[in-house]
């Protein structure tokens, strides 16, 4: 039925079991867009949030989200400036993944603030002194550059690609892509950066505050070294997610090797530079604000030395070890639990420091605030997750996503029932006005 | 023009507040709250959610009957100065310059309008000074009239906060323009808390001029961003760097040693 | 057809970028943020001209100044008074949220009939003629049926012209039943007549003080003119005075005092004796005083000598017996030592004897009527009206005495027993034909509440003259509204307790904001349809005729500053002080032949069954009385007194464990008076065994800012008689507290 949209050489699904899965996410997309309608209209008193909890379940869904799309930059860059070429067997859905995440970020944070409409003050009455101005500017060029980037696998869609003009300008934006991949680098290294600098520049919350190098702290670079470390795990898990559903191997394991391997030196670098800033926090930053570290372990039902222990060993040392290590990264389990495991840490990483941040007391006459979302807080941010995953069954779909997939997936059927589709497909002018309406919500 | 901005220039508005005269009364919350608008709802019980520009804490000293002790801390926005003046924790976080540092008054501001609720200055106070508007503010019917219009009511979705009563220093100041003054004595501007409490617990008042009592209460080293010289008075958290304008006296040394965090070391030194 | 398709891409791409050129988005983008930054639903409070207006607040009986800041015709802040007597610019919580009361929703608008059944809450407006006619007609057949006696008055005061109006028409109506809201002021006027042989108010000139011993007096939590009590106690602090907090649990004052005795509860005059048998043995008395201006010296010494011993004391009250001494020899050997007492905010008159006790350390130290001491303050005389002119109906019920049995031959020096009413309302004691009450709210803030809306139910006919739709009006028959405080002149004399005679004027801030009339007014017209002699004895044209004509020469300064204050008083020195038999200070009392003695008052209830007691307690963030909690008043609540609905009780942490209640954990309290569901919060400042809940929460009326929140205590404690005074002298319940 849509098989004149789906790109030449590949299976796909049928159509009904694609629209069945696109129908019951459409549902928890509806779900979330409920609850998204119920704040807009009754304000943020729908969600647990308070006076204590400023930033709660979104926020951190917003630094978790950006980290995990930092696939997209540090592929780019590796791709593009490093010269790494295998990996342009993966950058599309680096890139695909990014454009998710960020824009899922944005929407997220339109919610998330009290005054959506006023939103824009932030370009337009800026403070260049506040890491969210940083975080506001660098976010939404870098997201402009994601489009960018994502524009053309939307072109080269196979009927898309018909028209001269958009085949043309697809052509191009690909010959310049190393310009928009070195600038999304730049932006994603400033407002990576920016979102730790959000809690290290806390000089009133001990447990956010870091030294400062130049005008940013610590936690500036932890950032950003953390989302390229992490970045591109989360990439290989969600490819790795698609080829078990999809049934088919898409990357070819060298690429996985090569993005597992920098990804792990990456993480190993973040690790010890991450056990060097908490010790230097915890030995001498906090006890010159006169408490010590464990104060931030303890006297709560949530917040205990696990979470150390499980960011930085569990879901830092451990995965960093793995995917150095060329026989365990080789292992595709080993691979999946140790690119899960960084990416679990890094979202582990960011609720500690929004949520643990806030949670601490720091009067001596107050105590733990511990919090839980509410529904429509969860509705809002699992919405962006079924949002996700429309876009990768669409995309999937109908655009050349995965250079290898043919030669990892050969077409092996009789050379006369391939010449049948053929036939089938020239005279098909009315199928393809048909099926644009379709095509609308990928371009959207 | 400029000789009088360079007067002002020295202006630094503060407060001492002493805890051994303060009943925890709470005359100091309902004052403000008449005064600035605040809003109310049906459940107020939640502090969480709950917008008070002043709030009065209860400490305790931890110990066991009859030993145990309470002290009540009145606890309005500090108007922190921070490591420079004009970097206070708030202010320098607010992306959209809602919130800002006013160097002739030393008062820290909050423009409703310009906030769009993003409620980072919330994450960046630790003294919980900044409350979100969680819901619209409702005036049963009738009731509106008790407004004042010297104040704007703030809608749901930003963030308030004490103001010093700036709107008294700006009536303070037209009227001493109208009567050919550029100066306002020390009486002229009080705030609404100051000026309600029953215990004469709150001196407000500039901390810059000598002839001011809460100079003279609090003795604020001015080298040093102001901390106190008077070995009876502390300021919350003045470790963190953060130079609150706001001065607490208390002739107990736990209460003293509440106002701040000291590791187990420092307290047993302090103690002894 | 494919060239149609692209012109039509290219015209959507090229619009799209056409519109976003043009200003229209960011038009819209800007309009819509002003929108968001002029709500409608946000209100706008409308500019004006700024003025301002005194008075005087007496929404207790504190009197505390006022000046009003307005905007235009609205009132939109109040402010303390500078240099008013007592609160000197400075106000309390309850009366800096006044405005919320006088624009609230609580406030009844028009006269109202009840149409449903009692307490149901169903109600017509009817106009002003048709109310006062009803009342009338009501009052008129009581009359004809020679049962003028049954016509009974609450108010919360009896001082002032608008109280003496009412107790007037009661008079010349044939009814001896007027009564004011029971309070310490009871027992101190009590205490004072049977060792002065004065009827005075007592006075206490604190800030003149250097050694406050209190016992048990709330003096930062609500006791006396609330306002200057605060002030004088900073004042205090200021002047290195020291005050000395005798109380079981650590209140607000015994935290804020130089020094906390922990007590066990009830035992006060216990200490009060010990401490004067500590200056008696070691002669610290005041020699001169008691040798030449006391009566009865001998007995009560020996009393005390035998009978309260340091060591005997401490098995009583728990206290030490070095603390004793050394208390005692603080107390005697200041200046101006000053001994107080009435718990809390003084809510309930309390033991007789216990007042005895502790005036006796006053007289001790001879600090009666002098700088820094206890004054007993003449009366207001100021109203001089006529004799009430008597018709034989009049004449005849007047002959009947009281139903409350005050001034009888068991209670014959109290004036009001209140309290005795709802148990003789259930036997049958007491006939009530109609009741009128007037800034009074038994129904919420007498003791054993649901004991007295069952003694109320009994009452054919009662009418309310309230402002606001509180709990006892809610139970009315029909309401008519007087204005509030804030809308209407009144006389408010006399400060409680402070040591100047001085007349307050409440002067109309606004205008009325609804269709209510002057109690004075109503009162008047209610005489004045009556006819008779009842019309001759209220026979001003209005209330402010009435005021004006009785304030006389005084109503000029009044109106200007605002009160009114005798310079040229002196209070009375010993020589001329005491109008007992003896004219002198008496320690003995032989009209009610007793010595001042402990008297332990029994509570109700076994110690098995109620292994616990249970004591109120105040707050300046609850309103206890007649008045409930305006909205601003409720956000000041701390969330361990009150969190959502549920009420919460103070417990020892140790007590708790014992019991299995964590904090915040949901308990059953049982009293011999009653059973609620309640939360537990652990506290470290009260006595293991001992627990305490705040007054005046736990209202059933005014609006939804306060109703339906937390525990009335009121009804977990039911009164004890005093059976020296007749009066309430409960200080706490037995009570029991299990898991819910
Ligand atoms: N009835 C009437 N209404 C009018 C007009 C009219 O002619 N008649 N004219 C209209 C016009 S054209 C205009 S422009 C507007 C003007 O209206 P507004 O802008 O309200 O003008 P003003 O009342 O002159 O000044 C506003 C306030 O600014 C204060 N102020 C003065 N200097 C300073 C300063 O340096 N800093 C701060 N923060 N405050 C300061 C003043 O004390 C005053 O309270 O009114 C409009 N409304
Ligand atoms: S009004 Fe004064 S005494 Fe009362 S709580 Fe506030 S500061 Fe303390
Ligand atoms: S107390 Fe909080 S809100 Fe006030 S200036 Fe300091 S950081 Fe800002
Ligand atoms: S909530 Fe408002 S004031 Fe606070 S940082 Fe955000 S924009 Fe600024
Ligand atoms: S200074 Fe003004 S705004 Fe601040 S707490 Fe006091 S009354 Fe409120
Ligand atoms: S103490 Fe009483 S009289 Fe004084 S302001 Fe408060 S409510 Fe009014």
């Amino acid at each position: 039925m849509d098989s004149a949209l789906i790109p030449e050489g590949v299976n796909r699904c049928p159509i009904w079991k694609f629209l069945l899965a696109i129908a019951i996410t459409s549902v928890v997309l509806l779900w979330g867009v409920y609850a998204m309608l119920l704040i807009y209209m009754k304000g943020l008193n729908q969600t647990n949030m308070n006076n204590a909890y400023g930033f709660a379940l979104w926020i951190w869904a917003d630094l978790a989200v950006i980290a995990l799309g930092g696939g997209a930059f540090f592929t780019g860059l590796l791709r593009y400036i490093f010269g790494l070429d295998e990996l342009k067997n993966i950058i599309n859905y680096a890139v695909l993944i990014g454009f998710i995440c960020y824009s899922s970020a944005l929407l997220i944070l339109g919610i998330d603030v009290g005054q959506p409409l006023r939103g824009w003050f932030i370009f337009w009455h800026a403070n260049v002194h506040s890491m969210l101005t940083e975080v506001a500017f660098c976010l939404t060029c870098y997201f402009m550059v994601l489009t960018i980037e994502y524009i053309p696998l939307v072109l080269e869609n196979r009927q898309i690609d018909r028209v001269p003009f958009f085949h043309n300008l697809s052509h191009n934006m690909h010959e310049i892509m190393a310009v928009f991949a070195a600038t999304g680098a730049f932006l994603s290294f400033f407002h990576q950066g920016s979102l730790g600098g959000v809690s290290g520049v806390l000089f009133g919350r001990p447990f956010g505050f870091r030294e400062h190098v130049l005008v940013w702290p610590w936690t500036f670079f932890l950032f950003t070294w953390s989302a390229a470390a992490c970045g591109p795990c989360f990439t290989i898990l969600i490819t790795k997610i698609t080829e078990a559903v999809s049934k088919k191997r898409l990357v070819k394991d060298n690429v996985y090797d090569l993005l597992a391997k920098i990804a792990g030196w990456m993480l190993t670098g973040y690790v010890i530079a991450k056990i060097i800033d908490t010790i230097y926090w915890a030995t001498t930053t906090v006890p010159s604000m006169g408490f010590h570290f464990m104060q931030f372990y303890s006297n709560n039902a949530l917040y205990g030395p696990w979470i150390l222990i499980t960011e930085v060993i569990i879901c830092g040392a451990l995965p960093a070890l793995i995917l150095i290590n060329p026989k365990s990264r080789q292992n595709p389990k080993l691979l999946v639990i140790a690119v899960t495991l960084a990416a679990v840490g890094v979202s582990l990483n960011r609720w500690v420091m929004v949520l643990q941040v806030l949670a601490a007391p720091v009067l001596t006459f107050q105590e733990w605030v511990l919090y839980y979302p509410s529904w429509q807080e969860v509705a809002t941010t699992i919405l962006p997750v079924a949002y996700g995953v429309i876009m990768i069954l669409i995309s999937f779909r109908y655009m050349p996503i995965f250079p290898q997939e043919k030669e990892l997936n050969p077409i092996e059927p009789p050379l006369s029932t391939a010449a049948v589709e053929e036939t089938e497909e020239a005279p098909a002018e009315a199928a393809e006005t048909a099926a644009e309406p379709e095509l609308k919500p990928a371009e959207a | 023009m400029k000789e009088a901005n360079k007067h002002s220039e020295m202006q630094k508005f503060g407060m001492v507040i002493d805890l051994d005269k303060c009943t925890g009364c709470g005359a100091c919350m309902v004052a403000c709250m008449a005064e600035n608008n605040v809003p109310f709802q049906e459940d107020e019980t939640d502090p969480l959610l709950s917008v008070k520009w002043m709030r009065v804490y209860k400490m305790t000293n931890g110990k066991p009957y009859p030993e145990t002790d309470i002290c009540y801390l009145p606890r309005p926005c500090q108007h922190c100065e921070g490591q420079h003046e004009g970097h206070s924790p708030c202010v320098s976080v607010c992306p959209a310059t809602a919130t800002d540092y006013d160097m002739a008054t030393g008062i820290v501001s909050q423009i409703y309008t310009r906030c769009f609720g993003c409620r980072y200055c919330m994450a960046a106070c630790p003294y919980h000074v900044r409350l979100f508007n969680w819901y619209d503010p409702i005036w049963p019917p009738g009731m509106e009239k008790m407004l004042n219009p010297d104040i704007s009511v703030r809608m749901r979705g930003i963030v308030e906060k004490c103001s010093f009563c700036f709107h008294r220093y700006q009536l303070a100041k037209d009227q001493a323009y109208v009567e050919g003054r550029r100066e306002i004595e020390e009486h002229e501007y009080q705030t609404a808390c100051t000026q309600a409490c029953p215990a004469d617990a709150i001196v407000f008042g500039d901390l810059n001029n000598p002839s001011h009592l809460v100079h003279q209460l609090a003795q604020p080293d001015l080298k040093h961003h102001g901390k106190p010289k008077n070995p009876k008075a502390f300021r919350l958290l003045e470790r963190l760097g953060t130079n609150p304008k706001i001065y607490y006296m208390s002739s107990k040394k736990w209460v003293r040693l509440a106002g701040d965090n000291y590791t187990r070391e420092e307290l047993n030194k302090k103690r002894t | 057809m494919k060239i149609a398709r692209r012109s039509f891409l290219s015209f959507l791409i090229g619009g799209a970028a056409g519109t976003a050129l043009t200003p229209l988005p960011w038009k819209l983008t800007d309009d819509l943020s002003i929108w968001s930054q002029n709500w409608p639903w946000t209100p706008v409070p409308p500019k004006g001209a700024a003025n301002q207006v005194n008075s005087v607040c007496s929404l207790c009986p504190g009197g505390c100044g006022i000046t009003v800041r307005k905007i235009d015709e609205r009132a939109v802040k109040i402010e303390g008074m500078d240099g008013y007597p007592g609160n000197d610019g400075s106000l309390c919580t309850l009366c800096l949220a006044g405005l919320q009361l006088l624009y609230g929703p609580s406030r009844v608008q028009a006269p109202m009939k009840r149409v449903g059944k009692r307490g149901e809450g169903r109600w017509q407006k009817i106009s002003w003629e048709q109310a006062l006619e009803e009342v009338t007609a009501k009052l008129s057949d009581l009359r004809a049926a020679d049962a003028p006696e049954t016509l009974v008055a609450l108010l919360g005061s009896d001082r002032g012209t608008v109280p003496q109006l009412f107790n007037r028409f009661l008079t010349a109506y044939g009814s001896p039943n007027f009564f004011r809201t029971p309070s310490i002021q009871d027992t101190y006027e009590l205490a004072l007549f049977l060792m002065h042989g004065t009827r005075s108010m007592a006075s206490f000139d604190i800030e003149n003080s250097d050694f406050v011993l209190s016992f048990g007096s709330g003096m930062i939590d609500g006791w006396g003119s609330s306002v200057r009590m605060f002030k004088a106690k900073s004042k205090l602090r200021d002047a290195n005075a020291t005050v000395c907090q005798i109380e079981t649990r650590l209140s607000n004052t015994a935290a804020k005092s130089d020094k906390w005795v922990s007590i066990n509860p009830g035992t006060e005059a216990a200490l009060a004796l010990g401490l004067a048998h500590v200056i008696i043995k070691e002669a610290r008395y005041n020699q001169d005083f008691i040798t030449n201006y006391t009566n009865g010296f001998n007995k009560f010494q020996q009393l005390v000598l035998e009978q309260y011993s340091p060591s005997n004391v401490t098995m009583v009250t728990g206290i030490d017996p070095e603390t004793i001494t050394s208390l005692a020899r603080s107390f005697a050997s200041a200046r101006h030592p000053l001994a107080i007492c009435g718990r809390g905010q003084g809510a309930t008159p309390g033991s007789l004897n216990e007042f005895i006790a502790v005036h006796a350390l006053n007289a001790l130290v001879g600090n009666i009527n002098q700088k820094g001491g206890i004054w007993a303050m003449p009366e207001p005389d100021y109203i001089e009206w006529p004799d009430v002119p008597m018709d034989a109906v009049a004449a005849n019920g007047m002959q009947k005495g009281r139903m409350d049995g005050a001034g009888s031959q068991n209670f014959p020096h109290s004036r009001y027993l209140l309290n005795r009413l709802p148990d003789m309302i259930h036997s049958g004691e007491a006939t009530i034909g109609a009741l009128m009450v007037i800034g009074s709210n038994p129904v919420h803030t007498l003791p054993d509440t649901p004991k007295v809306q069952t003694a109320l139910d009994k009452i054919p006919y009662i009418v309310s003259l309230s402002s606001f739709m509180d709990e006892t009006t809610q139970m009315a028959d029909i309401i008519l509204p007087n204005h509030t405080n804030f809308e209407r002149y009144q006389d408010v004399p006399a400060p409680e307790g402070l040591p100047q005679p001085i007349i307050g004027l409440s002067q109309p801030i606004v205008e009325p904001q609804f269709n209510t009339r002057h109690a004075g007014d109503i009162i008047i017209q209610l005489a004045q349809s009556l006819g008779g002699n009842v019309a001759e004895a209220l026979a001003w044209g209005d209330y402010e005729t009435c005021l004006q004509e009785t304030l006389g020469d005084k109503w000029d300064m009044l109106s200007e500053q605002g009160f009114w204050v005798d310079e040229s008083f002196n209070i009375g020195a010993w020589g001329e002080a005491f109008e007992t038999d003896s004219g002198k200070f008496e320690f003995t009392n032989a009209a009610i032949n007793r010595l001042p003695l402990f008297n332990p008052i029994n509570l109700d209830g076994s110690s098995s069954e109620y292994p616990l007691v249970l004591l109120p307690y105040d707050s300046m963030r609850i309103s206890a009385g007649h008045i409930g909690n305006p909205a601003f008043l409720m956000k000041t609540i701390e969330d361990t007194v009150l969190k959502g609905n549920s009420g919460f009780v103070e417990i020892n942490p140790q007590t708790a464990a014992s019991l299995g209640l964590a904090q915040g954990a949901k308990a059953i309290i049982s009293t011999p008076t009653g059973s609620a569901e309640v939360r537990v919060h652990h506290f470290d400042g009260i006595m293991p065994g001992v627990i305490a809940m705040p007054r005046g929460l736990g209202r059933t009326a005014f609006d939804k800012y306060v109703a339906h929140k937390g525990i009335n205590v009121n009804g977990l404690i039911g009164a004890v008689e005093d059976p020296a005074s007749g009066l309430d002298a409960a200080w706490g319940t037995r009570a029991s507290l299990t898991k819910a």
